[in-house]
């Protein structure tokens, strides 16, 4: 295989020359060292996270825009945050546990935050995207007991059981420990089933 | 609520993400998951959301990843630039106390002196002076017996004033971002 030719390899950087001088190394994140090699890896590394993430923001927080937004945003801090983990030197399980960690938080403090929009503030693709979201089997069923879950519930449930995370990866992910995960995560599933089990009942009723 | 897990959910839950789960595993397992209440919570729960996983997977529209990198890029430039303008403040908070503190050094100078100035005639005959008091002032500077002669409010009120302007110059200066 012919090696890359930097002239002809379309990448940022050389639209942008000098583009990781906006601060020192240690500030860079993510453990960059060459950047040219790091842009690679992250590309990478966005590749494979970059829908499992929109997923557990879109699903968790119920609304599709927002899960844009958030993850770019969980991206990007990812990217500054000084004590990220280095996808060459810890891994990919690691970065992906760190940036989930991150859409979390981010999460987190969105619920905090006041609500105050008014109903014409919000764009007409919302309410688009939440009916198109409704076509599908599993959203018949899923949405409407995740809805009557607590926010904190229905994270711990689509990183166990969507993502396939441990109780000790989730209780990383949301800065708990292990064994209150597990007690919350158990109450956690048995709520939600019995929700499915109930909206599964009244769909064949209806149908 | 009894918190009781079942000892074959591990096994129920290594079958399903490894996509083995109902086809490809023992009848036993099947036979026990549909009488267990805990495995057959794990299955219901863990299907519902691994479909709903799969659906949001497609629906996704991540951008290209280049406009992260451009605006982690952006973000940790602006960081750098408020690193660098912190020492700044310290300027601006010191123009600033050297500016009030002339502003209440002339303020105390005047009011030991009265409020005579306040009048008109008073700079009336402050600019008709003006002239001869400067010249005055130059002879004293020029024959270098200024140590000796008490300084005047002339010199003073214009270097206090030039003092404040200055003092205004530098925090505009300080404050002025790029």
């Amino acid at each position: 295989m012919a090696p890359t030719d930097k002239r002809t390899r379309m990448s940022w950087e050389f639209a942008l020359p000098h583009a990781w001088a906006g601060g020192s190394e240690e500030a860079a994140g993510a453990g960059i060292s060459d950047p040219a090699m790091e842009n690679e890896a992250f590309a990478g590394f966005y590749e494979r996270s970059a829908r499992p993430l929109w997923a557990y923001l879109a699903r968790v927080s119920a609304d599709p825009a927002l899960a844009d937004d958030l993850m770019q945003e969980s991206y990007v801090r990812f990217l500054c945050a000084e004590g990220a983990p280095a996808l060459a030197r810890d891994g990919e399980a690691a970065a992906r546990s760190y940036l989930f960690r991150i859409a979390t938080n981010l999460l987190r403090d969105h619920w905090r935050r006041p609500r105050t929009a008014s109903i014409e503030e919000i764009p007409e693709e919302f309410f688009a995207a939440r009916g198109q979201a409704t076509q599908t089997d599993a959203q018949i069923l899923l949405e409407p007991a995740l809805r009557q879950m607590k926010p904190r519930e229905r994270q711990m449930l689509w990183l166990a059981h969507a993502e396939g995370y441990s109780h000790r990866e989730i209780a990383k992910v949301m800065g708990l420990s292990a064994a209150s995960i597990r007690l919350l995560l158990f109450r956690a599933r048995r709520k939600i089933a019995a929700l499915l089990r109930a909206c599964a009942a009244d769909d064949g009723r209806k149908s | 609520m009894n918190f009781t897990s079942c000892p074959y959910e591990k096994e129920v839950r290594q079958l399903m993400a490894r996509g083995q789960w109902p086809d490809a595993c023992p009848r036993e397992l099947r036979t026990h998951v549909s009488t267990c209440r805990a495995c057959g919570e794990l299955v219901l729960v863990s299907e519902a959301f691994q479909q709903a996983r799969a659906e949001s997977l497609a629906a996704a529209r991540p951008v290209a990843p280049a406009v992260l990198l451009w605006r982690a890029q952006l973000r940790r430039r602006n960081a750098a630039v408020e690193r660098v303008g912190r020492p700044l403040l310290g300027a601006q908070i010191f123009a600033c106390a050297v500016a009030l503190f002339a502003a209440a050094g002339f303020a105390g100078f005047e009011a030991r002196n009265g409020v005579a100035w306040l009048t008109w005639s008073y700079w009336h005959d402050w600019f008709v002076q003006l002239p001869q008091a400067a010249a005055a002032q130059w002879d004293s500077l020029s024959s270098g017996s200024l140590a000796g002669s008490a300084w005047s409010w002339m010199v003073l009120v214009p270097a206090l004033a030039t003092l404040v302007l200055l003092g205004g110059v530098a925090v505009y200066f300080a404050t002025d971002k790029p």
